[in-house]
């Protein structure tokens, strides 16, 4: 709180050791807030962790062998476990704990740049939607309807095989153009709700243009809801990616993701079933991380929402 | 209820002929043209140009879209409607309904599986909250719901077709590829003993699901005063879960079994792949990976049909079972 000096005239503005003067309570910015919930959250801490030690590991380990990934030798086909390939190797006698790592490291950049393009899409349509509103609304949320009203996988996997090759942008760009669909929907119910604003009518009422309204005042209030969306998607961008490569339909060998190290599964049923189980292994830490992130970021940066369940 | 249940299929319309039309462009974005297949040394242009004529692709666009949408719409009558495989010259009609029997069955019973054993234990891990056994049930749910269904089919598969037989023997065993048969092929046996590993599957990430959202409902109805007014007139217990509270949690569980109907149709495409189940899902994956076209164009038109349907008879089913709900 501010308080008027009477005897000198000036503002004194608030100091570090000030009360608020209503519910005796030290003031907190929004961050600290932010980040205060956040650390409450023990299993988002946790995830957080985990999730950033296996972003480091897996992306040295690429870094430091190179494309060790895909050589294979026949000399170390289904060999055992030995000191450079704790795993051991594969059928092809290619290094499993090499691959393991740069399945991972493709994994995660899939996760997250399908959601960064689903997060810019989605953003720019909701709101565009949600601003304007009008018929400009009506005809993109109905063609919102209509991609939701076909199964998602169904349409990523006609797009994947429109392009007639299977690298990662494909499979981003593919995870992209189908999944925006429900962050445009967010957006735009936040700025129905923001537009009607006190604050927003007085910046428009200040002659601020669309653009400059959009981005400056509109666009901050409605991110909070948005991020964390942003944040649940990323454990569905893995899964999808890693459908996909199930499915046969995911990036080409001599790449490799974790989706596509499952794949092989049915070759290794009898021989060798440890095979299966380290790369869903690993797949499972990135998709629990990544919920209980998006569950930490909830409680922290939407306290309105709560976590069903 | 009459007059909403029109409004909402007049509604429908425009979303379906949405759908035809995304369907047909995004087919219409594929490199080359349908005729490419036969393009060899061998055949003169002059007879591509023939084919062309003679299928109708050297017409418009928009005379192409509006052929083939109301060509679509014949099929109870016309063979052809939905053209033929590229990869087999069946008509697409037949290869469809071929299939939809083992979707059906497949789907139906995972359903039943699913309504029956989260029943139970949504309602327990709702009236013995923070117990044990509620913990055990809400740890279940949620590894359940964060796993993805592949991963599930696949080590379902792995406990079922090899470990189990590898323990007892052989003994028992369940069907690896689909091509093994017990008994003769097409007896109700036969068909049950290679339903029991995909719908396990299925089973275990809907229940998960389904009885999260049971408790979850439970809960907020029996913190409602009527249930309390009910407990101090000095029912018993059981008659208080059974009959008051019981029936209002139900409303949106209900809900959800409407919205899951339209998977009874579209099927698994996952699941199917990974057990080889010959049902709708995995023609359509076959179909797409072949670039067959006029399949890729009926499965979606079907499967795009049937969520516009289900979600209908969803929000019809809410007002029936909740008479709150005026339309």
């Amino acid at each position: 709180m501010q308080s008027a000096d009477v005897r000198t005239g000036t503002l004194v503005g608030p100091s570090e050791q000030e009360i608020d003067e209503v519910d005796l309570v030290p003031v907190r910015t929004y961050w600290q807030l932010v980040r205060k919930r956040f650390l409450r959250h023990r299993l988002a801490v946790m995830a957080l962790v985990v999730l950033t030690v296996m972003i480091i590991v897996s992306t040295i380990v690429p870094l430091a062998t190179g494309d060790a990934y895909k050589r294979s030798s026949i000399p170390l086909i289904n060999d055992g476990p030995s000191l450079q390939a704790p795993p051991g190797y594969n059928q092809i006698g290619q290094n499993q704990f090499v691959r393991l790592m740069r399945a991972s490291q493709t994994t995660l950049v899939i996760g997250f740049a399908a959601v960064f393009l689903i997060g810019i899409i989605g953003t720019v349509v909701g709101a565009i939607a949600g601003y304007f509103g009008g018929w400009i609304d009506n005809a993109l949320m109905r063609f919102v309807d209509v991609i939701l009203s076909l199964p998602f996988l169904f349409l990523i996997l006609i797009i994947v095989s429109l392009f007639g090759f299977r690298d990662v942008r494909v499979v981003i760009l593919a995870i992209g153009i189908v999944g925006w669909t429900t962050a445009a929907r967010l957006v735009r119910a936040e700025f129905l709700a923001i537009r009607e604003t006190d604050y927003a009518s007085a910046a428009k009422a200040l002659g601020v243009n669309h653009q400059r309204l959009i981005i400056r005042h509109l666009l901050p209030g409605a991110m909070a809801p948005l991020v964390v969306a942003l944040a649940l998607g990323v454990a569905d961008a893995v899964i999808t990616e890693s459908a996909l490569s199930v499915l046969g339909f995911g990036i080409a060998p001599p790449e490799v993701s974790l989706g596509q190290m499952l794949n092989d599964f049915r070759e290794n049923f009898f021989a060798h079933p440890e095979r299966i189980w380290y790369p869903g292994i690993a797949l499972v830490i990135i998709v629990l991380c990544a919920s209980f992130l998006g569950d930490g970021l909830r409680d922290a940066l939407d306290p309105r929402q709560k976590a069903d369940g | 209820m009459l007059t909403y249940t029109i409004r909402r299929l007049i509604q429908a319309i425009p979303i379906m002929l949405g759908i035809s039309l995304l369907i047909f462009m995004i087919v219409q974005l594929a490199p080359g043209d349908p005729v490419d297949r036969f393009r060899t040394p061998q055949v003169r242009p002059a007879q591509l140009e023939a084919l062309m004529r003679l299928y109708g692709l050297d017409r418009p666009i928009w005379e192409q879209y509006f052929k083939w949408l109301i060509a679509f719409f014949q099929f109870p009558f016309n063979e052809a409607a939905w053209g033929y495989s590229f990869n087999t010259n069946q008509p697409v009609r037949d290869m469809i309904f071929d299939r939809i029997p083992a979707t059906v069955t497949l789907m139906g019973v995972a359903l039943i599986v699913t309504i029956v054993v989260s029943l139970p234990i949504g309602i327990i891990a709702a009236v013995k909250q923070y117990s044990l056994a509620d913990k055990i049930i809400s740890g279940f749910a949620t590894i359940g719901y964060a796993l993805p269904s592949f991963l599930i089919g696949i080590y379902v598969l792995m406990f079922g077709g090899v470990w189990l037989a590898q323990l007892t023997g052989g003994a028992i065993s369940f069907p690896l590829f689909g091509k093994q048969s017990l008994g003769k092929e097409g007896d109700v046996l036969d068909m049950a003993w290679h339903l029991v590993l995909p719908v396990t599957a299925l089973a275990i990430q809907s229940i998960a699901g389904f009885s999260r959202y049971l408790r979850a409902s439970m809960l907020d109805v029996l913190r409602q005063d009527y249930v309390r007014t009910a407990k101090a007139k000095g029912l018993s217990g059981r008659k208080v879960i059974a009959k008051h509270a019981l029936r209002n949690a139900l409303i949106p569980f209900i809900t959800l079994i409407g919205l899951s109907l339209p998977a009874l149709v579209a099927g698994a495409v996952i699941t199917e792949a990974i057990f080889s189940y010959p049902g709708l899902g995995s023609l359509t994956i076959n179909a797409i990976g072949a670039n067959d076209f006029p399949v890729v164009y009926a499965t979606g038109m079907l499967t795009g049909f049937f969520v516009i349907l289900g979600n209908l008879f969803a929000d019809i089913l809410y007002g029936v079972v909740d008479p709150r709900i005026k339309y």
